[in-house]
C-alpha cells in the first residue's frame, strides 16, 4: 500500500509539483535567508576575523561589542602584560573620523590605530607596499571597508586642494599611494591600499599606527580602545580571559566570546539588524505556513480515496503510514532541491560580494525544520483521516 | 440445495436514525431482511427510503441503532472497528454508484488494492488483478487509467476490484445509475456472471427497473421498512 501511496502522490502531477516547489522554495529560503543573515554578523565581527592571532581581546568593562566601543586609560596595557599567562599584548585604539578628500568631499572614516612596533593587525597591502610603509609619520593605508566608490579623489591636479570652495562635481579617479586627506585638519598620506574583510555596516577604513593614530584623531584623555593579548603556550584563553577580567577589573573576551557577545549585542541594539531579523523570520514563517498548508491540503483533498481504502478494510495504522510516506518523499525531494538552489545561489551570491556565509549547519537546520514542519503538517492533516466516516463512499459528491 | 438455505445475511428490526432533536431523520424503521448463500438480492425503492443506509449497515461500514445483524455468521453490533475492519478487507466487495477508482492508479493497480490491504504481496496481487479483469472482459486493456476508460469500463474495473478478493459478500449501491441503459445492463450482466457463485451473496441496491431481470429475489423497500420480498424474473 505504500507504493500506492507514492503513486497517489506522484499521479497528481499538478499538485505533487506545487508541493515539491513548495517545499523548495521554504528550505531555500530559510537556509539563503539565514546564510545572509550570518554573512551580516560575519562582517560585524570582521575586525575581530582580522586579528586571528589574537586569544583575548581586553576592553573596558562597559564595552559590549566590537561595534560600539569606548575607551580605556592608557595604563591598561601595563596591568594587562604584568599578569602571568599573557605572551603579548599590544594596543589598538579606535575611532571615527571625518575626512576631507582633496576636492573638499567629505566622508566619515574608521580610523584603526595599530601598535607601532607590531603593526598586528594591519591588512597585507596591494601593489606590492609593505605594512611598514606606514612608520612614516602621518601615513595611513585607506581600505574601502565593504563600501564602493568612496575612496575617489580629483581627476585634475587643478582640482585638487583649490582655495575657495569644494568642487564636488569634477571628474575623479580612486585613490592612490601618495594621495593626501585632511583628517581632522591634518594632512596624511596614503601609502598603501587594501582590501580587507567588508564590514557591516560598511564603511570606508584608515589603517594607521597607534601613535599616527593617537594624533590625528579629535584629543581624547583616553586613547586605548582594545588591549590584544595572546596567550603564553599551554594557557588556555578562556582561563587567561577570566584571570585577566580578575586582576584588572576589565572586560577581558576570547575571540570566539568576543564575536559572539557583538552578534547578541547587533540583535538587541541595532535597528538595522532588528529589521532584517525581523523580516527573514517573516518570510520564513510564510514559507513554512505555506508548506504546512499545502501538505494539509493534498491529504484533504484525497479523502474521498482514504474513505474508500477504509470502507475496503484498511486500518489506520495503515492510512497514517501512507501519510507520512507521501509526506516524506515530498520533503525530502523538495527540501534536496531547495538546497541545491541554494548552493548555486550562493556562488552568485558570494562573486557578487553580498553579505552570504553558509555554515555547515545552516542548511542541516532549515532540513530539520522543513522536516518538523511537513511532520506536523501530516499529523494535523492525519485527524480527519482517521476520525473519517467510511459511509461517505456511498454517497454522491 | 442445502448451501442455497444458509443465510449470508439476516436483518431483523434494524433501526437507524441521523441526528438528533428536530433534525433527527430516521431512516431504518425495523428493517427483517434475509439474503441467502449464492443468490442476487436487489433491495429497490424510491429515492430517500433507506436503501444506501440498510446495505451500509450490512457492509459493516455503519452501525445501527438496534436490532440484529448478522453477516457471514458476524453478528455486527457484537464487533469493534477494527474487527469491522478485518471483516470488511477480508470477506466483503463494494460497488460504488461513483465508481471511486483511484485516478493515478491504473486498472491492474486499482483492482489489486483489496488484497494488498490484506497484505498479499505486490505481485501475486497484481496477477490475481490481471485475472480478475479478464473476468470483467477488460484483459486487454489492463494497465490503463480510469480517465481512459469509459463510465462501463470503469465500473467493470470497480467490480473486478471487488471480485478479487473471492468475497462471501458483495454489495452494490446504484451500480448503473451513473450510465445509460444498454451499458447499465452490460454491467449487470458482467457482475452477474462473474460474481454470481454458490457460496457468495449479491445485494444490488438500485431504483433502475430496466435491470430487475438481473435479480433472483427484489425487496422493495418504502420509508425505511422492506414492505415486501418478491422473486425475480432470473428465478423462475
Ligand atoms: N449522513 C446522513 N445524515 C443525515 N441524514 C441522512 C444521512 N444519510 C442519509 N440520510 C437520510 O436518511 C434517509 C435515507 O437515506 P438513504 O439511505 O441514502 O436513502 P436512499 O439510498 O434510499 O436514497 C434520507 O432521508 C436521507 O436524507
Ligand atoms: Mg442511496
Amino acid at each position: 500500500m505504500l507504493r500506492v501511496a507514492v503513486k497517489m502522490l506522484m499521479g497528481d502531477r499538478a499538485k505533487y509539483a506545487g508541493l515539491v516547489f513548495g517545499i523548495a522554495f521554504t528550505s531555500f529560503l530559510v537556509t539563503f535567508a539565514a546564510s545572509y543573515f550570518t554573512g551580516f554578523m560575519t562582517r560585524g565581527f570582521a575586525l575581530i576575523s582580522e586579528n586571528p592571532t589574537v586569544d583575548v581581546w581586553v576592553m573596558d568593562p562597559a564595552v559590549r561589542s566590537v561595534e560600539k566601543t569606548t575607551n580605556m586609560a592608557a595604563s591598561a596595557l601595563d596591568r594587562v602584560r604584568s599578569i602571568e599567562g599573557v605572551r603579548s599584548a599590544v594596543p589598538m585604539a579606535l575611532g571615527t573620523a571625518e575626512v576631507r578628500f582633496a576636492n573638499g568631499q567629505f566622508q566619515s572614516f574608521q580610523v584603526i590605530g595599530v601598535d607601532d612596533a607590531t603593526l598586528a593587525g594591519v591588512p597585507p597591502p596591494k601593489d606590492g607596499v609593505v605594512p611598514a610603509a606606514l612608520r612614516t609619520p602621518d601615513s595611513v593605508i585607506a581600505d574601502p571597508g565593504g563600501t564602493s566608490g568612496k575612496l575617489q579623489t580629483p581627476l585634475r591636479p587643478a582640482d585638487q586642494w583649490p582655495g575657495g570652495g569644494p568642487r564636488l562635481d569634477v571628474p575623479t579617479r580612486s585613490l592612490t599611494v601618495g594621495d593626501e586627506l585632511l583628517v581632522n585638519d591634518h594632512h596624511v598620506t596614503v601609502v598603501g591600499k587594501s582590501e580587507a574583510l567588508p564590514r557591516f555596516p560598511p564603511r570606508p577604513l584608515l589603517y594607521t599606527t597607534y601613535s599616527n593614530a593617537s594624533r590625528i584623531l579629535l584629543p581624547e584623555r583616553r586613547r586605548m580602545t582594545f588591549v590584544l593579548v595572546s596567550a603564553a603556550p599551554g594557557v588556555a584563553a578562556s582561563d587567561l580571559a577570566a584571570l585577566i577580567e580578575a586582576r584588572t577589573g576589565l572586560r577581558a573576551r576570547t575571540s570566539d566570546d568576543f564575536k559572539a557577545d557583538t552578534v547578541s549585542w547587533f540583535l538587541e541594539n541595532s535597528e538595522d539588524v532588528g529589521d532584517i531579523a525581523a523580516m527573514l523570520t517573516l518570510a520564513m514563517s510564510v514559507g513554512f505556513g505555506v508548506t504546512g498548508i499545502m501538505l494539509y491540503m493534498f491529504t484533504t483533498e484525497n479523502l474521498r480515496q482514504y474513505a474508500v481504502f477504509k470502507a475496503m478494510g484498511a486500518s489506520s495504522r495503515m492510512l497514517l503510514a501512507m501519510i507520512f510516506v507521501q509526506v516524506a518523499l515530498s520533503a525530502l525531494l523538495g527540501t534536496g532541491l531547495g538546497l541545491g538552489l541554494c548552493a548555486i545561489a550562493s556562488q552568485f551570491a558570494v562573486e557578487a560580494e553580498y553579505p552570504f556565509r553558509m555554515m555547515w549547519f545552516t542548511p542541516l537546520v532549515s532540513s530539520v525544520m522543513v522536516v518538523i514542519v511537513s511532520v506536523v503538517a501530516a499529523a494535523i492533516s492525519a485527524r480527519p483521516v482517521l476520525t473519517l466516516d467510511p459511509a461517505i463512499v456511498f454517497t454522491g459528491r | 440445495m442445502g448451501s442455497n438455505n444458509s443465510l449470508a445475511v439476516r436483518c431483523r428490526s434494524l433501526v437507524k436514525s441521523y441526528g438528533s432533536g428536530d433534525a433527527k431523520v430516521t431512516a431504518l424503521r425495523g428493517v427483517d431482511l434475509d439474503v441467502r448463500e449464492g443468490e442476487l438480492l436487489m433491495v429497490v425503492g424510491p429515492s430517500g427510503c433507506g436503501k444506501t443506509t440498510l446495505i451500509s449497515i450490512i457492509g459493516a461500514i455503519l452501525s445501527q441503532d438496534s436490532g440484529e445483524c448478522i453477516v457471514l455468521g458476524h453478528d455486527l453490533q457484537r464487533m469493534n472497528e477494527t474487527e469491522r475492519a478485518t471483516l470488511r478487507g477480508g470477506q466483503i466487495g463494494f460497488v460504488f454508484q461513483m465508481f471511486n477508482l483511484l485516478p493515478s492508479l491504473s486498472a491492474v493497480e486499482n483492482v489489486a488494492i483489496p488484497l494488498l490491504i490484506n497484505g498479499t504481496p505486490q505481485k501475486m496481487a497484481e496477477s490475481r488483478a490481471r485475472e480478475a479483469i479478464e473476468a470483467v472482459g477488460l484483459g486487454s486493456r489492463p494497465n490503463v487509467l480510469p480517465s481512459e476508460l469509459s463510465g462501463g469500463q470503469q465500473q467493470r474495473v470497480a467490480i473486478a476490484r471487488a471480485l478479487v478478493h473471492d468475497p462471501k459478500l458483495i454489495v452494490c449501491d446504484e451500480p448503473t445509475s451513473n450510465l445509460d441503459h444498454d451499458t447499465g445492463v452490460a454491467v449487470m450482466d458482467v457482475l452477474r456472471g462473474a460474481g454470481k457463485k454458490h457460496d457468495r451473496a449479491l445485494i444490488v441496491v438500485t431504483h433502475d427497473p430496466r435491470i430487475f431481470q438481473f435479480a433472483d429475489r427484489i425487496a422493495h423497500m418504502d420509508d425505511g421498512k422492506i414492505i415486501e420480498v418478491t422473486n425475480g424474473a432470473s428465478a423462475l
